[in-house]
C-alpha cells in the first residue's frame, strides 16, 4: 500500500506559491488517512461480526435441529430416580419336608399420597376410610389437608383394594411396587416361621427382613442372591404340624390349660417334624410384643423352645437308664422306697404321700416313685449324674435353628448338692424346655446316641456321641412301654402304635419366689413310638391344666397330657406312614428279659 | 470515534431519555421472563410459591435496575469499568473465604436479602473492562503481543478464581465471552488459531491425566464428561439428568402435553426442574413449538443487540453491546445444549427463565448498559 505523506513537498510548495495555508493540506491528508483506517477497522469488525453471526447461526441450527430430533423421538415411559440402593427382592421360599410352601414372596403394592397433587383431598380421605376400615378418616383428612407432602397410607394392598383405590381416580394417590412375605397357611407353624417385616423401605421397593424364628435365623441365607430362589427345606411336615396343632388346641381347651406345647422329633435324625406352641399368632400380621403381663404368656412366646419348666417325673427314666448303664442295678433290682428318706435334712415324699414299699427299678418308673429314683441318684453320684445330663444337652440352650433358641437356657441349681441330685432325678430343681426333653428322650429311643435337634431336613440319621449302652436303652424303652400298659400313662395307649412314655407332673413355682403352688401344675407326657423300635419322640406339655370330669379336679399328667398325646399320636402316626401293628411288640418282652437275666 | 469526539448536545437528556429506550428489547426481555414465570408456576404444581412469586419480585427489581442504569450516561459507565472489574475481582476473592457452600461449591455471599454470586457480577464486569480497554487502545496496537497479553490476563484472573470455587460452567463462560470480545475487537486471528491448538492439546492432556496422581479435573467432572459422552452408561446415576431431560423433551413431541400437564417435571422425575433444567419442562408442556418460540425470542434479543451495536459509532458502546449479547448467547446456548444432551452438564442457568436471583439481576443490569449505550449513542 502506498502511503501518502502528510506533507507532500510538491503540493506544499505549490500551495505556498498560491498563497494558501499548507497546513490545510496536512489536515486534509490526516483526515483521509484517519478515514481510511476507520474504514479498514470497520471492514475487519464487520468481517468478525459476520464470523460471529455464522457461529450464532450454527449454534441455533444445532439446538433447533436437536430439539426437532428429540421432539420426533418416541416418548419413553418416565422412570423414577432410584432412592438409594435398589433392593434385590428375591427372598427364598420356605417349604416343608415335602416341598409344600410355608412362606413365599408375593408382589404387592404400597399406597402413598402426595397431598399437594390431590384434587379432592376431602373426598379421597372419605373414600379411603371406606376401602380400608382400619384407617381413621380424621387422621387421613388431617394428613391430606395439612402441610405434609408425603403420606404413607398403607404398606400392603390386596389387588381388590388396589383396584378400588385406582378407581377413585385421584392423582395424588400413588402406588409403589414392593414385595411382601406371605404365609399361606396363616397361623400354622407360626412360632417356627416367626414372621417378616420391612427393613429399609422406599417408595419403589422395600426390603423384607426376618423378624423372628427361622426367618430371622436364616435371614442372610434367604436373602442371598446366590441362592437363586432355591427354597429353604425344613424338616417340618405340614400335615403333621396341622394335625398336631388341631389336637393340641382341642386338648388345651378340654383340659382348661392356659398354654400348651408339643414337639415331635425323629429320634434318629433329630429332625423336628412338628413344633407347636399355644397360644399362637398369625405371622402375616405378627403382633407387637406385649408391654404388660408375663412375657411367658404372650402368644409370641415359644413354649416349646423358649419356655423352661421343671418337667417333673419325665426325668426319672434318665436316672434309671444311667443306673442300669453303670451296672449299679438291673430293671429287676429291688429298691427300698419306704420312708423316711432324708437327704440334707429334707424328707423326700411321694405323690399323695403313698408308700410303695419295696419296688423293682422297673416298678419305680411304672409307679413313678420319687424316693426310688432318689436312691438311684445317690447311687449314681452327683458328678456322674451331671456328666450324663450334660451329654444329653440339659446344661446348655439347644443349638437350634431359631433365634429364640438361646432364650431357652436351662436353669440349674446354683450349688449341686446331694439334695439337688435327688430332686433333679425326679424332675425338680432343673428347668429345661420341652425341646431339651425331646432330645433327651430321642437318645433313649434311638438306642443311646445323643442327637442335635434340627429344623432342617436331614437325609441321613445322626450318629452323635453314644451316651447310653444299647442294652440299657432297650431296657429303658421297655420300662417306658410298661408305664403305658400298666402304669401312670394307661390312657396313652394307641392301638397299633405301641406308645411308650413317662408322665410328669410338676408344681409350678410361685413367681414371687418361695415354694410352689399347690393348684398350678405343668403336665408333661414324654412319649416314643412304636415302642418295639422307636422312631419318633413326642413331648406334650400343658400349662396349668385341670381335668374336671371327675368328682374333684384332677391335675396329674396321666389325666391331662397323656390322653392329649394319645389322640395326637392316633392322628399323626398314619400321616407319618407308620403301619399299625397289632402284634405283641415289647409287651411280651419283660418275661423274656427276666428269663435271660436270671 | 470515541464519545469525546461527538457533541453531547445531540444526546437526549432528562426524562426524555425514556422515549429513546430500546423499547422492543424491553418487551422481548419481559416476554422471556414471562415464560419463566409460567414455567415456575407450572413446576410448582400450579402455585406461585415457592418459585414464581420471588422470581417476579426479582424481575421487577431487575427491571428497575435496568432503567436506572440505562438513564445514566454511557461514558460514566465507561469510567466505572475498571472499578467494576476490581470490585468483582475483590468479591471473588472474598467468596473464597466467606462464601456459603451450596451444591458442593463455594459460590455465594449472603447479603441478607439475597445471595450474591460474584461470578455473575464478574461476567458483566469483564465485558465492561474489555470494551473500555479496546476503546482506549489505539487501533494499530490491537494485535501487538503485549497489548494482547493484557486482556488475556484480565480474563484469566477471574476465570482462575471461579475455577477454584469450583464452577466449571461459569469459568468456561467467562473465557469464551472474553475471547470472543477480543476476536470482535480485531485481534489477529493467528492468536486464536494458536490458542485453539493449545486448547485441543490441553484437553488431550486432561484426559490422559485421569487416574494419575496429577489428575487435573475432579472425579465428578470426569464423570460428567463420561456420562455426556454416553448417558446410557449410568442411567440412574449421573446420567440420570440427561436421560430424564431427553425423555421429557421426547414426550413433549411437537405440540407438547399442554400447560401444567408435564409429568416428568411435576412428578419429580426431573432434577433441578426449576433451575438449570427448566427448559425441559417447557419442551414437555409446549413441545417443539414452545421450545422454538423461546429460542426465537432469544434470537430476537440477540438481533437487537447486533443491530444496536452496528448502528453505534462509539467503540465502547458497540463492544459493550456485543459483549452483553455474547454473554447472553453463551448462557442459553450452553444451557440448551446441556439439557438436550449436546454438551456436558456444567450448571449454567437458562437466562431470565431459570429460578435464581443473581443471574437475573446481573443480566438486567447488563441490558441496562446496552440501553444506556443505545440512548447515548452519537448521532
Amino acid at each position: 500500500m502506498t502511503r501518502i505523506p502528510l506533507r507532500p513537498l510538491a503540493r506544499i510548495l505549490e500551495a505556498r506559491q498560491k498563497g494558501e495555508n499548507p497546513d490545510a493540506i496536512e489536515r486534509e491528508n490526516r483526515r483521509l488517512r484517519h478515514e481510511d483506517m476507520r474504514d479498514r477497522a470497520r471492514i475487519r469488525a464487520e468481517g468478525r461480526l459476520l464470523v460471529l453471526g455464522v457461529m450464532f447461526f450454527c449454534a441455533f441450527g444445532l439446538v433447533g435441529a436437536r430439539m426437532g430430533i428429540l421432539a420426533a423421538s418416541e416418548a419413553e415411559e418416565p422412570r423414577a430416580q432410584a432412592t438409594g440402593a435398589s433392593i434385590i427382592a428375591t427372598r427364598a421360599d420356605i417349604v416343608d419336608r415335602h416341598g409344600r410352601v410355608l412362606a413365599k414372596n408375593m408382589e404387592t403394592h404400597s399406597l402413598y399420597a402426595h397431598p399437594h397433587q390431590m384434587i379432592e383431598p376431602e373426598r379421597a380421605a372419605a373414600e379411603l376410610a371406606q376401602i380400608f376400615p382400619d384407617l381413621s378418616h380424621e387422621r387421613l383428612l388431617k394428613d391430606f389437608t395439612g402441610k405434609r407432602t408425603f403420606v404413607w397410607v398403607k404398606r400392603k394392598l390386596s389387588p381388590e383394594q388396589m383396584q378400588a383405590v385406582h378407581d377413585l381416580g385421584e392423582p395424588g394417590l400413588l402406588f409403589g411396587p414392593r414385595e411382601m412375605r406371605l404365609y399361606p397357611n396363616g397361623a400354622l407353624a407360626a412360632h417356627v416361621l416367626g414372621g417378616a417385616g420391612y427393613g429399609i423401605e422406599g417408595v419403589h421397593s422395600a426390603e423384607v427382613v426376618g423378624r423372628a424364628g427361622i426367618e430371622r435365623f436364616f435371614d442372610e441365607e434367604l436373602r442371598d442372591p446366590a441362592r437363586e430362589g432355591a427354597p429353604l427345606e425344613l424338616a417340618l411336615d405340614l400335615t403333621v404340624q396341622a394335625a398336631s396343632e388341631r389336637v393340641l388346641e382341642a386338648g388345651m381347651s378340654l383340659m382348661n390349660a392356659k398354654g400348651a406345647a408339643s414337639v415331635l422329633m425323629d429320634a434318629h435324625t433329630g429332625e423336628v417334624i412338628s413344633l407347636v406352641s399355644l397360644p399362637d399368632f398369625d405371622p402375616n400380621s405378627r403382633p407387637a410384643a406385649p408391654v404388660a403381663g408375663s412375657p411367658g404368656d404372650s402368644p409370641l412366646f415359644n413354649r416349646a423352645v423358649q419356655g423352661v419348666y421343671e418337667l417333673g417325673s419325665t426325668f426319672k427314666i434318665f436316672a434309671a437308664a444311667q443306673a442300669m448303664d453303670l451296672g449299679l442295678v438291673t430293671s429287676e433290682t429291688v429298691i427300698d422306697t419306704r420312708p423316711p428318706f432324708r437327704v440334707g435334712g429334707h424328707g423326700i415324699g411321694e405323690f399323695e404321700n403313698k408308700n410303695y414299699g419295696e419296688l423293682s427299678v422297673a416298678d419305680i418308673i411304672i409307679k413313678s416313685s420319687n424316693r426310688g429314683t432318689g436312691r438311684l441318684a445317690l447311687a449314681i453320684g452327683t458328678e456322674r449324674q451331671q456328666a450324663f445330663l450334660k451329654r444329653l444337652g440339659f446344661f446348655d440352650p439347644v443349638p437350634f435353628e431359631m433365634v429364640e433358641a438361646p432364650g431357652g437356657k436351662p436353669l440349674l441349681p446354683a450349688r449341686w448338692t446331694d439334695l439337688s441330685s435327688v430332686t433333679i432325678s425326679y424332675g425338680h430343681g432343673l428347668s429345661s424346655s420341652p425341646l431339651h426333653l425331646a432330645a433327651g428322650y430321642a437318645a433313649i429311643a434311638n438306642g443311646g446316641f445323643a442327637v442335635k435337634p434340627t429344623l432342617l431336613r436331614q437325609d441321613a440319621p445322626q450318629r452323635g456321641e453314644r451316651v447310653l449302652g444299647a442294652e440299657s436303652a432297650k431296657a429303658a424303652q421297655r420300662m417306658l412301654r410298661a408305664v403305658v400298659t400298666r402304669g401312670t400313662a394307661s390312657m396313652g395307649d394307641v392301638p397299633g402304635y405301641h406308645v411308650a412314655g413317662k408322665t410328669g407332673t410338676a408344681d409350678k413355682p410361685r413367681e414371687n419366689g418361695g415354694g410352689y403352688y399347690d393348684d398350678k401344675v405343668i403336665n408333661t407326657f414324654a412319649a416314643m413310638f412304636p415302642a418295639h423300635e422307636p422312631r419318633y419322640v413326642l413331648i406334650v406339655t400343658l400349662d396349668e391344666p385341670v381335668e374336671t370330669s371327675g368328682e374333684k379336679p384332677r391335675r396329674t399328667a396321666g389325666w391331662t397330657a397323656v390322653p392329649v398325646a394319645a389322640e395326637m399320636i392316633a392322628r399323626i402316626a398314619p400321616l407319618l406312614d407308620l403301619r399299625p401293628d397289632y402284634g405283641p411288640g415289647l409287651d411280651a418282652a419283660p418275661e423274656t428279659m427276666v428269663l435271660s437275666s436270671n | 470515534m470515541s464519545y469525546l469526539e461527538y457533541n453531547v448536545k445531540t444526546v437526549p437528556s432528562g426524562w426524555r431519555k425514556i422515549l429513546y429506550l430500546n423499547w422492543p428489547m424491553v418487551v422481548l426481555l419481559s416476554a422471556i421472563a414471562g415464560v419463566g414465570f409460567l414455567m415456575l408456576y407450572s413446576v410448582a404444581g400450579g402455585s406461585f410459591s415457592p418459585w414464581a412469586e420471588p422470581q417476579m419480585k426479582r424481575y421487577v427489581l431487575g427491571l428497575t435496575a435496568m432503567f436506572v442504569v440505562a438513564l445514566v450516561p454511557i461514558w460514566f459507565w465507561r469510567n466505572m469499568a475498571v472499578l467494576a472489574y476490581l470490585g468483582a475481582l475483590g468479591l471473588l476473592v472474598l467468596v473464597e473465604f466467606f462464601g456459603t457452600v451450596g451444591m458442593g461449591a463455594q459460590r455465594w455471599i449472603d447479603l441478607g436479602f439475597m445471595r450474591l454470586q460474584p461470578s455473575e457480577v464478574m461476567k458483566i464486569a469483564l465485558v465492561m473492562i474489555l470494551a473500555a480497554y479496546y476503546d482506549w487502545l489505539p487501533l494499530r496496537r490491537t494485535s501487538h503481543p503485549f497489548w494482547v497479553l493484557l486482556p488475556v490476563v484480565l480474563i484469566l484472573l477471574p476465570t482462575g478464581l471461579v475455577l477454584t470455587q469450583p464452577d466449571l460452567g461459569t469459568a468456561l463462560l467467562l473465557t469464551f465471552a472474553g475471547a470472543l470480545m477480543m476476536f470482535l475487537a480485531g485481534v489477529h486471528w493467528l492468536y486464536f488459531a494458536v490458542v485453539l491448538g493449545i486448547g485441543a492439546g490441553t484437553i488431550r492432556m486432561v484426559f490422559e491425566s485421569r487416574g494419575t496422581e496429577w489428575q487435573l479435573l475432579k472425579d465428578y467432572q470426569f464423570r460428567r464428561i463420561d456420562t455426556f459422552l454416553d448417558p446410557s452408561s449410568d442411567p440412574l446415576g449421573a446420567g440420570y439428568h440427561i436421560t430424564q431431560a431427553k425423555i421429557a423433551m421426547g414426550s413433549g413431541g411437537w405440540t407438547g402435553k399442554g400447560f401444567m400437564q408435564g409429568t416428568q417435571s411435576r412428578l419429580n422425575f426431573l432434577p433441578e426442574k426449576h433451575t438449570d433444567f427448566i427448559f425441559n419442562t417447557l419442551a414437555e408442556e409446549f413441545g417443539f413449538i414452545g421450545g422454538m418460540s423461546l429460542l426465537g425470542l432469544y434470537i430476537l434479543v440477540l438481533a437487537f443487540c447486533l443491530v444496536s451495536a452496528l448502528a453505534n459509532r462509539d467503540r465502547f458502546s458497540s463492544l459493550l453491546t456485543l459483549g452483553v449479547g455474547l454473554t447472553f448467547f453463551l448462557y442459553f446456548a450452553v444451557n440448551m445444549s446441556m439439557v438436550m444432551g449436546l454438551a456436558p452438564v456444567v450448571g449454567v442457568p437458562l437466562p431470565l427463565v431459570s429460578y435464581g436471583g443473581s443471574a437475573m439481576l446481573v443480566l438486567m443490569i447488563a441490558f441496562g448498559l446496552v440501553q444506556s449505550a443505545h440512548i447515548h449513542r452519537p448521532r
